[in-house]
Protein backbone atom coordinates (compact mmCIF):
# COMPACT_ATOMS: atom_id res chain seq x y z
CA UNK A 1 0.00 0.00 0.00
CA UNK A 2 2.76 2.43 0.96
CA UNK A 3 4.61 1.69 -2.26
CA UNK A 4 1.46 2.31 -4.32
CA UNK A 5 0.85 5.61 -2.56
CA UNK A 6 4.44 6.69 -3.09
CA UNK A 7 4.22 5.84 -6.80
CA UNK A 8 0.99 7.78 -7.18
CA UNK A 9 2.42 10.78 -5.35
CA UNK A 10 5.48 10.73 -7.59
CA UNK A 11 3.26 10.60 -10.67
CA UNK A 12 1.19 13.48 -9.36
CA UNK A 13 4.32 15.56 -8.81
CA UNK A 14 5.60 14.87 -12.33
CA UNK A 15 2.22 15.70 -13.88
CA UNK A 16 2.16 18.92 -11.89
CA UNK A 17 5.65 19.77 -13.08
CA UNK A 18 4.55 19.07 -16.64
CA UNK A 19 1.62 21.44 -16.26
CA UNK A 20 -0.87 18.57 -16.42
CA UNK A 21 -2.83 19.91 -13.49
CA UNK A 22 -6.01 17.90 -13.99
CA UNK A 23 -4.06 14.66 -14.26
CA UNK A 24 -2.12 15.54 -11.11
CA UNK A 25 -5.38 16.21 -9.28
CA UNK A 26 -6.75 12.80 -10.29
CA UNK A 27 -3.65 11.09 -8.83
CA UNK A 28 -3.89 13.02 -5.56
CA UNK A 29 -7.57 12.12 -5.27
CA UNK A 30 -6.76 8.43 -5.72
CA UNK A 31 -4.13 8.77 -3.01
CA UNK A 32 -6.64 10.41 -0.67
CA UNK A 33 -9.13 7.61 -1.30
CA UNK A 34 -6.51 4.93 -0.67
CA UNK A 35 -5.49 6.56 2.60
CA UNK A 36 -9.10 6.94 3.69
CA UNK A 37 -9.90 3.29 2.97
CA UNK A 38 -6.77 1.88 4.55
CA UNK A 39 -6.76 0.78 8.17
CA UNK A 40 -3.05 0.16 8.45
CA UNK A 41 -1.77 3.65 7.82
CA UNK A 42 -0.59 5.63 10.78
CA UNK A 43 -0.97 9.43 10.85
CA UNK A 44 -3.94 9.03 8.55
CA UNK A 45 -5.37 12.45 9.34
CA UNK A 46 -2.03 14.17 8.90
CA UNK A 47 -1.50 12.51 5.54
CA UNK A 48 -5.02 13.29 4.36
CA UNK A 49 -4.55 16.90 5.35
CA UNK A 50 -1.28 17.07 3.40
CA UNK A 51 -2.91 15.61 0.31
CA UNK A 52 -5.88 17.99 0.64
CA UNK A 53 -3.43 20.89 0.75
CA UNK A 54 -1.79 19.62 -2.43
CA UNK A 55 -5.18 19.40 -4.16
CA UNK A 56 -6.10 22.90 -2.97
CA UNK A 57 -2.77 24.28 -4.22
CA UNK A 58 -3.41 22.65 -7.60
CA UNK A 59 -6.87 24.17 -7.74
CA UNK A 60 -5.40 27.62 -7.04
CA UNK A 61 -2.77 27.13 -9.73
CA UNK A 62 -5.44 25.98 -12.21
CA UNK A 63 -7.48 29.07 -11.36
CA UNK A 64 -4.52 31.36 -12.07
CA UNK A 65 -3.96 29.61 -15.41
CA UNK A 66 -7.64 29.77 -16.33
CA UNK A 67 -7.97 33.43 -15.46
CA UNK A 68 -4.85 34.55 -17.34
CA UNK A 69 -5.73 36.99 -20.14
CA UNK A 70 -6.27 35.15 -23.41
CA UNK A 71 -5.44 38.16 -25.57
CA UNK A 72 -2.90 40.24 -23.65
CA UNK A 73 -1.52 43.32 -25.33
CA UNK A 74 1.63 42.41 -27.20
CA UNK A 75 4.76 44.45 -27.75
CA UNK A 76 5.22 46.46 -30.93
CA UNK A 77 7.83 43.91 -32.01
CA UNK A 78 5.38 41.00 -31.71
CA UNK A 79 2.66 42.93 -33.53
CA UNK A 80 5.02 43.68 -36.41
CA UNK A 81 5.88 39.99 -36.52
CA UNK A 82 2.21 38.94 -36.53
CA UNK A 83 1.54 41.33 -39.43
CA UNK A 84 4.52 40.00 -41.34
CA UNK A 85 3.88 36.31 -40.71
CA UNK A 86 0.16 36.34 -41.31
CA UNK A 87 -0.17 38.61 -44.32
CA UNK A 88 0.13 35.75 -46.76
CA UNK A 89 -0.27 37.90 -49.87
CA UNK A 90 2.69 40.17 -49.21
CA UNK A 91 4.87 38.32 -51.69
CA UNK A 92 2.16 37.96 -54.29
CA UNK A 93 2.84 40.45 -57.07
CA UNK A 94 -0.82 40.40 -58.08
CA UNK A 95 -1.86 41.74 -54.70
CA UNK A 96 -1.43 45.42 -53.85
CA UNK A 97 0.52 46.53 -50.80
CA UNK A 98 -2.67 47.89 -49.23
CA UNK A 99 -4.43 44.57 -49.60
CA UNK A 100 -1.50 42.76 -48.01
CA UNK A 101 -1.43 45.35 -45.21
CA UNK A 102 -5.13 44.78 -44.68
CA UNK A 103 -4.48 41.08 -44.32
CA UNK A 104 -1.84 41.82 -41.67
CA UNK A 105 -4.22 44.11 -39.81
CA UNK A 106 -6.92 41.42 -39.85
CA UNK A 107 -4.37 38.99 -38.39
CA UNK A 108 -3.70 41.47 -35.56
CA UNK A 109 -7.42 41.58 -34.83
CA UNK A 110 -7.67 37.81 -34.96
CA UNK A 111 -4.96 37.61 -32.32
CA UNK A 112 -6.92 40.05 -30.18
CA UNK A 113 -4.58 43.00 -30.74
CA UNK A 114 -7.49 45.34 -31.33
CA UNK A 115 -5.78 48.66 -30.59
CA UNK A 116 -2.94 47.90 -32.99
CA UNK A 117 -5.39 46.54 -35.56
CA UNK A 118 -7.59 49.65 -35.32
CA UNK A 119 -4.58 51.88 -35.94
CA UNK A 120 -3.77 49.90 -39.09
CA UNK A 121 -7.35 49.91 -40.33
CA UNK A 122 -7.58 53.68 -39.71
CA UNK A 123 -4.44 54.16 -41.76
CA UNK A 124 -5.85 52.03 -44.56
CA UNK A 125 -8.95 54.23 -44.82
CA UNK A 126 -6.79 56.57 -46.90
CA UNK A 127 -6.40 53.90 -49.58
CA UNK A 128 -9.31 53.79 -52.01
CA UNK A 129 -8.98 50.06 -52.65
CA UNK A 130 -8.79 49.09 -48.98
CA UNK A 131 -11.17 51.73 -47.59
CA UNK A 132 -14.42 49.77 -47.45
CA UNK A 133 -12.97 46.53 -46.08
CA UNK A 134 -10.91 48.55 -43.57
CA UNK A 135 -14.07 50.33 -42.41
CA UNK A 136 -15.93 47.05 -41.99
CA UNK A 137 -13.10 45.68 -39.93
CA UNK A 138 -13.06 48.82 -37.76
CA UNK A 139 -16.74 48.21 -37.03
CA UNK A 140 -16.05 44.56 -36.36
CA UNK A 141 -13.27 45.43 -33.89
CA UNK A 142 -15.58 47.79 -31.99
CA UNK A 143 -18.34 45.20 -31.83
CA UNK A 144 -15.92 42.48 -30.74
CA UNK A 145 -14.76 44.56 -27.79
CA UNK A 146 -18.41 45.38 -27.02
CA UNK A 147 -18.20 49.03 -28.09
CA UNK A 148 -21.32 49.16 -30.23
CA UNK A 149 -21.80 52.84 -29.33
CA UNK A 150 -18.35 53.59 -30.70
CA UNK A 151 -19.22 51.69 -33.86
CA UNK A 152 -22.37 53.78 -34.42
CA UNK A 153 -20.48 57.00 -33.62
CA UNK A 154 -17.86 55.95 -36.15
CA UNK A 155 -20.54 55.45 -38.79
CA UNK A 156 -21.90 58.95 -38.12
CA UNK A 157 -18.44 60.43 -38.35
CA UNK A 158 -17.71 58.77 -41.69
CA UNK A 159 -21.02 60.01 -43.02
CA UNK A 160 -20.33 63.58 -41.92
CA UNK A 161 -16.86 63.41 -43.46
CA UNK A 162 -18.24 62.18 -46.78
CA UNK A 163 -15.71 59.42 -46.76
CA UNK A 164 -18.05 56.93 -48.43
CA UNK A 165 -20.76 57.04 -51.07
CA UNK A 166 -24.41 56.75 -50.05
CA UNK A 167 -24.43 53.12 -51.10
CA UNK A 168 -21.29 52.40 -49.13
CA UNK A 169 -22.71 54.09 -46.03
CA UNK A 170 -25.77 51.90 -46.33
CA UNK A 171 -23.60 48.83 -46.79
CA UNK A 172 -21.66 49.70 -43.65
CA UNK A 173 -24.83 50.29 -41.65
CA UNK A 174 -26.31 46.96 -42.77
CA UNK A 175 -23.01 45.29 -41.98
CA UNK A 176 -22.93 46.74 -38.47
CA UNK A 177 -26.54 45.78 -37.78
CA UNK A 178 -25.81 42.28 -38.94
CA UNK A 179 -22.79 42.10 -36.66
CA UNK A 180 -24.84 43.26 -33.70
CA UNK A 181 -27.60 40.85 -34.47
CA UNK A 182 -25.10 38.06 -34.57
CA UNK A 183 -23.48 39.12 -31.34
CA UNK A 184 -26.89 39.84 -29.78
CA UNK A 185 -25.58 43.10 -28.40
CA UNK A 186 -28.13 45.74 -27.54
CA UNK A 187 -27.88 48.32 -30.25
CA UNK A 188 -26.56 51.81 -29.54
CA UNK A 189 -28.17 55.01 -30.72
CA UNK A 190 -29.51 54.76 -34.22
CA UNK A 191 -27.30 56.53 -36.73
CA UNK A 192 -28.58 59.47 -38.69
CA UNK A 193 -30.91 58.30 -41.42
CA UNK A 194 -29.17 57.07 -44.49
CA UNK A 195 -31.20 57.18 -47.66
CA UNK A 196 -32.04 53.62 -48.57
CA UNK A 197 -31.03 52.81 -52.08
CA UNK A 198 -31.84 49.43 -53.50
CA UNK A 199 -29.97 46.89 -51.49
CA UNK A 200 -26.67 46.25 -53.12
CA UNK A 201 -25.66 42.63 -53.48
CA UNK A 202 -22.11 42.73 -52.40
CA UNK A 203 -19.88 40.46 -50.39
CA UNK A 204 -21.55 41.32 -47.14
CA UNK A 205 -24.78 43.26 -47.58
CA UNK A 206 -27.81 41.58 -46.08
CA UNK A 207 -25.79 38.50 -45.20
CA UNK A 208 -24.85 37.43 -41.73
CA UNK A 209 -21.78 39.52 -40.93
CA UNK A 210 -18.49 38.30 -42.24
CA UNK A 211 -15.23 40.18 -42.26
CA UNK A 212 -14.47 41.82 -45.54
CA UNK A 213 -12.80 39.48 -47.94
CA UNK A 214 -9.84 40.61 -49.91
CA UNK A 215 -8.97 37.43 -51.69
CA UNK A 216 -11.02 34.90 -53.54
CA UNK A 217 -10.33 32.18 -51.04
CA UNK A 218 -12.54 33.78 -48.40
CA UNK A 219 -9.77 33.55 -45.92
CA UNK A 220 -11.34 35.94 -43.45
CA UNK A 221 -14.61 34.13 -43.10
CA UNK A 222 -13.70 33.32 -39.54
CA UNK A 223 -15.08 35.65 -36.93
CA UNK A 224 -12.23 37.50 -35.23
CA UNK A 225 -14.12 37.38 -31.97
CA UNK A 226 -13.81 33.62 -31.92
CA UNK A 227 -10.06 33.53 -31.55
CA UNK A 228 -10.16 32.35 -28.01
CA UNK A 229 -12.51 30.30 -25.91
CA UNK A 230 -13.96 28.65 -28.95
CA UNK A 231 -15.02 25.10 -28.35
CA UNK A 232 -14.76 22.45 -31.01
CA UNK A 233 -17.68 22.36 -33.41
CA UNK A 234 -20.26 19.97 -32.15
CA UNK A 235 -21.82 19.44 -35.54
CA UNK A 236 -18.66 18.40 -37.32
CA UNK A 237 -18.99 15.70 -39.92
CA UNK A 238 -18.41 12.14 -38.83
CA UNK A 239 -15.21 10.39 -39.63
CA UNK A 240 -15.30 7.20 -41.62
CA UNK A 241 -15.24 4.31 -39.19
CA UNK A 242 -13.72 1.11 -40.55
CA UNK A 243 -14.04 -1.10 -37.46
CA UNK A 244 -15.07 -1.00 -33.82
CA UNK A 245 -13.88 -2.71 -30.67
CA UNK A 246 -16.61 -3.06 -28.05
CA UNK A 247 -15.64 -3.55 -24.42
CA UNK A 248 -18.35 -5.39 -22.50
CA UNK A 249 -18.79 -4.85 -18.80
CA UNK A 250 -21.68 -7.28 -18.33
CA UNK A 251 -23.35 -10.32 -19.88
CA UNK A 252 -21.68 -13.42 -21.32
CA UNK A 253 -18.82 -11.32 -22.78
CA UNK A 254 -18.15 -9.27 -19.64
CA UNK A 255 -14.52 -8.14 -19.50
CA UNK A 256 -13.93 -8.99 -23.16
CA UNK A 257 -13.17 -6.76 -26.10
CA UNK A 258 -14.82 -7.78 -29.36
CA UNK A 259 -13.66 -6.33 -32.67
CA UNK A 260 -16.11 -6.06 -35.56
CA UNK A 261 -15.71 -4.64 -39.06
CA UNK A 262 -18.05 -1.92 -40.28
CA UNK A 263 -19.96 -2.95 -43.40
CA UNK A 264 -21.71 0.37 -44.01
CA UNK A 265 -21.83 3.84 -42.51
CA UNK A 266 -24.37 6.59 -42.86
CA UNK A 267 -23.52 9.65 -40.79
CA UNK A 268 -23.37 8.57 -37.19
CA UNK A 269 -24.97 5.17 -37.80
CA UNK A 270 -22.64 2.28 -38.49
CA UNK A 271 -23.70 -1.21 -39.57
CA UNK A 272 -21.82 -4.33 -38.52
CA UNK A 273 -22.28 -7.96 -39.42
CA UNK A 274 -22.30 -10.53 -36.64
CA UNK A 275 -21.89 -14.14 -37.63
CA UNK A 276 -24.71 -16.52 -36.72
CA UNK A 277 -22.04 -18.49 -34.83
CA UNK A 278 -21.78 -15.62 -32.34
CA UNK A 279 -25.32 -15.89 -30.97
CA UNK A 280 -24.07 -15.07 -27.46
CA UNK A 281 -22.79 -11.74 -28.79
CA UNK A 282 -26.20 -11.00 -30.27
CA UNK A 283 -27.73 -11.60 -26.83
CA UNK A 284 -25.35 -9.03 -25.40
CA UNK A 285 -26.32 -6.43 -27.97
CA UNK A 286 -30.06 -5.93 -27.68
CA UNK A 287 -31.68 -2.91 -29.31
CA UNK A 288 -31.39 0.00 -26.90
CA UNK A 289 -28.25 -1.38 -25.21
CA UNK A 290 -25.88 1.41 -24.28
CA UNK A 291 -22.24 0.76 -25.18
CA UNK A 292 -20.16 2.98 -22.97
CA UNK A 293 -16.71 1.87 -24.04
CA UNK A 294 -16.24 1.54 -27.78
CA UNK A 295 -13.06 2.09 -29.78
CA UNK A 296 -13.90 3.51 -33.19
CA UNK A 297 -11.21 2.82 -35.77
CA UNK A 298 -11.04 5.65 -38.29
CA UNK A 299 -8.56 6.08 -41.14
CA UNK A 300 -6.49 8.45 -39.04
CA UNK A 301 -6.71 7.10 -35.53
CA UNK A 302 -8.68 5.12 -32.98
CA UNK A 303 -11.14 7.18 -31.01
CA UNK A 304 -12.79 6.15 -27.80
CA UNK A 305 -16.49 6.85 -27.45
CA UNK A 306 -19.92 5.46 -26.81
CA UNK A 307 -22.87 4.27 -28.83
CA UNK A 308 -26.29 2.74 -28.62
CA UNK A 309 -27.62 -0.32 -30.45
CA UNK A 310 -30.27 1.14 -32.71
CA UNK A 311 -31.26 -1.93 -34.79
CA UNK A 312 -30.62 -5.66 -35.05
CA UNK A 313 -31.88 -7.65 -38.04
CA UNK A 314 -31.40 -11.28 -38.99
CA UNK A 315 -30.31 -11.38 -42.62
CA UNK A 316 -32.94 -13.39 -44.51
CA UNK A 317 -31.21 -14.04 -47.84
CA UNK A 318 -27.93 -13.84 -49.72
CA UNK A 319 -24.46 -15.06 -48.78
CA UNK A 320 -24.80 -13.70 -45.22
CA UNK A 321 -28.14 -15.41 -44.64
CA UNK A 322 -28.59 -16.26 -40.98
CA UNK A 323 -26.06 -13.66 -39.83
CA UNK A 324 -27.11 -10.51 -38.02
CA UNK A 325 -26.91 -6.91 -39.17
CA UNK A 326 -26.35 -4.64 -36.21
CA UNK A 327 -26.70 -0.87 -36.30
CA UNK A 328 -24.93 1.26 -33.73
CA UNK A 329 -25.66 4.93 -33.36
CA UNK A 330 -22.50 6.77 -32.36
CA UNK A 331 -23.29 8.95 -29.37
CA UNK A 332 -19.91 10.39 -28.66
CA UNK A 333 -16.53 10.05 -30.26
CA UNK B 1 2.15 27.44 -49.26
CA UNK B 2 5.87 27.88 -49.76
CA UNK B 3 7.11 31.05 -51.41
CA UNK B 4 9.47 30.54 -54.32
CA UNK B 5 11.29 33.68 -55.40
CA UNK B 6 12.70 32.73 -58.78
CA UNK B 7 14.74 35.92 -59.20
CA UNK B 8 16.46 35.56 -55.85
CA UNK B 9 16.57 31.76 -56.14
CA UNK B 10 15.05 31.62 -52.69
CA UNK B 11 12.46 29.34 -51.22
CA UNK B 12 10.66 29.82 -47.92
CA UNK B 13 8.52 27.11 -46.39
CA UNK B 14 6.52 26.62 -43.22
CA UNK B 15 6.60 23.68 -40.83
CA UNK B 16 4.11 23.53 -37.97
CA UNK B 17 4.51 21.53 -34.77
CA UNK B 18 1.05 20.32 -33.78
CA UNK B 19 -0.15 18.27 -30.82
CA UNK B 20 -2.10 18.33 -27.57
CA UNK B 21 -1.42 20.86 -24.83
CA UNK B 22 1.77 20.31 -22.81
CA UNK B 23 3.09 17.60 -25.16
CA UNK B 24 6.41 19.38 -25.72
CA UNK B 25 6.05 21.33 -28.98
CA UNK B 26 7.70 24.44 -27.56
CA UNK B 27 10.41 22.31 -25.93
CA UNK B 28 11.20 20.89 -29.39
CA UNK B 29 11.69 24.39 -30.80
CA UNK B 30 13.70 25.49 -27.78
CA UNK B 31 16.06 22.56 -28.27
CA UNK B 32 16.39 23.33 -31.99
CA UNK B 33 17.07 26.98 -31.18
CA UNK B 34 19.84 26.02 -28.74
CA UNK B 35 21.40 23.27 -30.79
CA UNK B 36 21.26 24.50 -34.37
CA UNK B 37 22.73 27.97 -33.85
CA UNK B 38 24.32 28.01 -37.29
CA UNK B 39 21.03 27.43 -39.06
CA UNK B 40 18.88 29.64 -36.85
CA UNK B 41 18.16 33.05 -38.37
CA UNK B 42 17.40 35.49 -35.58
CA UNK B 43 15.54 34.92 -32.34
CA UNK B 44 12.91 32.44 -31.30
CA UNK B 45 9.68 34.21 -30.47
CA UNK B 46 7.35 32.63 -27.93
CA UNK B 47 3.99 34.10 -27.12
CA UNK B 48 2.90 32.30 -24.01
CA UNK B 49 0.74 32.79 -20.98
CA UNK B 50 0.54 31.72 -17.33
CA UNK B 51 2.25 28.39 -16.72
CA UNK B 52 4.30 28.70 -19.93
CA UNK B 53 1.38 27.61 -22.06
CA UNK B 54 1.69 28.73 -25.66
CA UNK B 55 -0.95 31.37 -26.23
CA UNK B 56 -0.61 32.25 -29.90
CA UNK B 57 2.41 30.47 -31.35
CA UNK B 58 6.17 30.00 -31.15
CA UNK B 59 8.20 31.06 -34.15
CA UNK B 60 11.71 30.08 -35.15
CA UNK B 61 13.18 31.03 -38.55
CA UNK B 62 15.96 28.84 -39.97
CA UNK B 63 18.25 28.92 -42.96
CA UNK B 64 18.94 25.46 -44.35
CA UNK B 65 21.53 26.29 -46.98
CA UNK B 66 21.31 25.72 -50.72
CA UNK B 67 19.35 23.06 -52.55
CA UNK B 68 19.59 23.05 -56.35
CA UNK B 69 21.05 26.53 -56.21
CA UNK B 70 18.21 27.90 -54.10
CA UNK B 71 18.54 29.31 -50.61
CA UNK B 72 16.10 27.37 -48.47
CA UNK B 73 14.52 29.06 -45.49
CA UNK B 74 12.09 27.40 -43.13
CA UNK B 75 9.80 28.97 -40.59
CA UNK B 76 9.06 26.68 -37.67
CA UNK B 77 5.84 27.33 -35.78
CA UNK B 78 4.06 25.69 -32.88
CA UNK B 79 0.36 25.97 -32.21
CA UNK B 80 -1.31 26.37 -28.83
CA UNK B 81 -2.37 22.87 -27.80
CA UNK B 82 -5.20 23.64 -25.39
CA UNK B 83 -8.60 22.72 -26.82
CA UNK B 84 -10.04 26.22 -26.43
CA UNK B 85 -7.54 27.79 -28.86
CA UNK B 86 -9.03 26.09 -31.87
CA UNK B 87 -9.22 29.22 -34.06
CA UNK B 88 -5.63 30.19 -33.31
CA UNK B 89 -4.44 26.71 -34.25
CA UNK B 90 -6.26 26.98 -37.53
CA UNK B 91 -4.82 30.43 -38.22
CA UNK B 92 -1.25 29.29 -37.49
CA UNK B 93 -1.72 26.26 -39.71
CA UNK B 94 -2.53 28.41 -42.72
CA UNK B 95 -0.02 28.02 -45.55
CA UNK B 96 1.66 25.02 -43.90
CA UNK B 97 4.05 22.92 -45.98
CA UNK B 98 4.97 20.23 -43.45
CA UNK B 99 3.68 19.07 -40.08
CA UNK B 100 5.32 17.47 -37.07
CA UNK B 101 2.69 15.90 -34.85
CA UNK B 102 4.06 15.70 -31.32
CA UNK B 103 2.29 13.04 -29.28
CA UNK B 104 2.60 12.76 -25.52
CA UNK B 105 3.76 9.30 -24.43
CA UNK B 106 2.18 9.57 -20.98
CA UNK B 107 -0.60 7.02 -20.58
CA UNK B 108 -2.96 9.65 -19.18
CA UNK B 109 -2.63 11.72 -22.39
CA UNK B 110 -3.73 8.96 -24.77
CA UNK B 111 -7.09 10.43 -25.66
CA UNK B 112 -5.70 13.98 -25.89
CA UNK B 113 -3.30 12.72 -28.59
CA UNK B 114 -6.15 11.20 -30.57
CA UNK B 115 -8.33 14.27 -30.23
CA UNK B 116 -5.50 16.53 -31.34
CA UNK B 117 -4.74 14.37 -34.38
CA UNK B 118 -8.40 14.49 -35.31
CA UNK B 119 -8.32 18.29 -34.89
CA UNK B 120 -5.29 18.47 -37.18
CA UNK B 121 -7.05 16.42 -39.84
CA UNK B 122 -10.12 18.65 -39.60
CA UNK B 123 -8.14 21.91 -39.81
CA UNK B 124 -6.03 20.68 -42.73
CA UNK B 125 -9.19 19.63 -44.52
CA UNK B 126 -10.61 23.12 -44.10
CA UNK B 127 -7.58 24.43 -46.00
CA UNK B 128 -8.10 21.80 -48.69
CA UNK B 129 -5.18 19.71 -47.44
CA UNK B 130 -5.21 15.98 -46.90
CA UNK B 131 -3.54 14.55 -43.81
CA UNK B 132 -2.54 11.49 -45.85
CA UNK B 133 -0.79 13.62 -48.46
CA UNK B 134 0.83 16.45 -46.53
CA UNK B 135 4.44 15.89 -45.40
CA UNK B 136 3.85 14.59 -41.88
CA UNK B 137 6.11 13.17 -39.20
CA UNK B 138 4.91 11.84 -35.87
CA UNK B 139 7.02 12.21 -32.76
CA UNK B 140 6.40 10.15 -29.62
CA UNK B 141 7.72 12.57 -27.04
CA UNK B 142 8.56 12.24 -23.34
CA UNK B 143 10.07 8.76 -23.67
CA UNK B 144 12.44 9.71 -20.83
CA UNK B 145 9.58 9.56 -18.33
CA UNK B 146 9.57 5.79 -18.69
CA UNK B 147 12.94 5.72 -16.90
CA UNK B 148 11.39 7.65 -14.04
CA UNK B 149 8.85 4.88 -13.62
CA UNK B 150 5.91 6.81 -14.96
CA UNK B 151 3.12 5.06 -16.88
CA UNK B 152 4.16 5.60 -20.50
CA UNK B 153 2.55 3.99 -23.53
CA UNK B 154 4.66 1.68 -25.65
CA UNK B 155 5.66 3.00 -29.06
CA UNK B 156 3.76 0.05 -30.59
CA UNK B 157 0.57 1.09 -28.82
CA UNK B 158 1.00 4.70 -29.95
CA UNK B 159 1.67 3.55 -33.50
CA UNK B 160 -1.57 1.59 -33.38
CA UNK B 161 -3.48 4.52 -31.91
CA UNK B 162 -2.16 7.26 -34.14
CA UNK B 163 -0.30 5.87 -37.10
CA UNK B 164 -2.10 2.68 -38.03
CA UNK B 165 -3.39 4.09 -41.28
CA UNK B 166 -1.34 7.24 -41.73
CA UNK B 167 1.91 5.26 -41.80
CA UNK B 168 3.88 8.46 -41.39
CA UNK B 169 7.55 8.29 -40.39
CA UNK B 170 7.68 8.31 -36.61
CA UNK B 171 10.34 8.86 -33.97
CA UNK B 172 10.60 8.27 -30.26
CA UNK B 173 11.92 11.39 -28.60
CA UNK B 174 12.65 13.30 -25.48
CA UNK B 175 12.53 16.98 -26.29
CA UNK B 176 14.00 17.93 -22.89
CA UNK B 177 17.21 16.02 -23.60
CA UNK B 178 17.00 16.51 -27.35
CA UNK B 179 16.83 12.81 -28.21
CA UNK B 180 14.98 12.38 -31.49
CA UNK B 181 14.35 16.11 -31.95
CA UNK B 182 16.85 16.56 -34.77
CA UNK B 183 15.82 13.34 -36.50
CA UNK B 184 12.18 14.42 -36.42
CA UNK B 185 12.93 17.80 -37.95
CA UNK B 186 15.30 16.38 -40.55
CA UNK B 187 12.71 13.84 -41.71
CA UNK B 188 10.00 16.47 -41.87
CA UNK B 189 12.27 18.79 -43.86
CA UNK B 190 13.19 15.95 -46.20
CA UNK B 191 9.53 15.17 -46.89
CA UNK B 192 8.62 18.86 -47.18
CA UNK B 193 11.39 19.59 -49.66
CA UNK B 194 10.51 16.50 -51.69
CA UNK B 195 6.92 17.74 -51.86
CA UNK B 196 8.08 21.23 -52.87
CA UNK B 197 10.34 19.67 -55.47
CA UNK B 198 7.30 18.03 -57.02
CA UNK B 199 5.22 21.19 -56.62
CA UNK B 200 7.70 23.57 -58.23
CA UNK B 201 8.97 21.02 -60.70
CA UNK B 202 12.58 21.92 -59.94
CA UNK B 203 14.09 19.45 -62.37
CA UNK B 204 12.25 21.18 -65.23
CA UNK B 205 13.48 24.50 -63.90
CA UNK B 206 17.07 23.23 -64.05
CA UNK B 207 16.66 22.02 -67.61
CA UNK B 208 15.16 25.33 -68.61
Amino acid sequence: MNKRIKTLLKQAEVYKKQGLLEDAKVEYKIVAKLIQNSENIQNKDKLLSAVSKKIAALARHAEVVASAPTTPEMSEHVNVLIKKLFSFSKDNKNVSKEEADLEGAIALAKFGQFDAALKEFERLLSSASARLPAAKNILRCHVTVDSSDLAFAQLDRWKSEDLFSTEQNETLRTFLEGLLEKKKIKKGPKPAEVPSPEKEEDAVGGQPPEPETITEEDEEAEDISEIENEKDDSDEEFLDISAVAINFDSGPHAGEQVELDVSFQSGNIISLIISSKDESLVKNLKVGSKLDDVHFYSPIAIFRGSGIVSAMTKIASGPKQGDYSLDIKIESI
Amino acid sequence: MAIFNIKKREIECKVVYYGPGRCGKTTNLEYIFKSYKKQVEGEMVSINTEGDRTLFFDFLPMELGKIKGCDVRVQLFTVPGQVQYSSTRKLVLKGVDGVVFVADSLDVRREKNMTSLKDLQKNLKEYGLNIFKIPLVIQYNKRDLQDEGLPVMSVEKMEKDLNRQLKAPSFAASAVSGDGVGKTLQECMKLTLQALHRQFNWSKEDNG
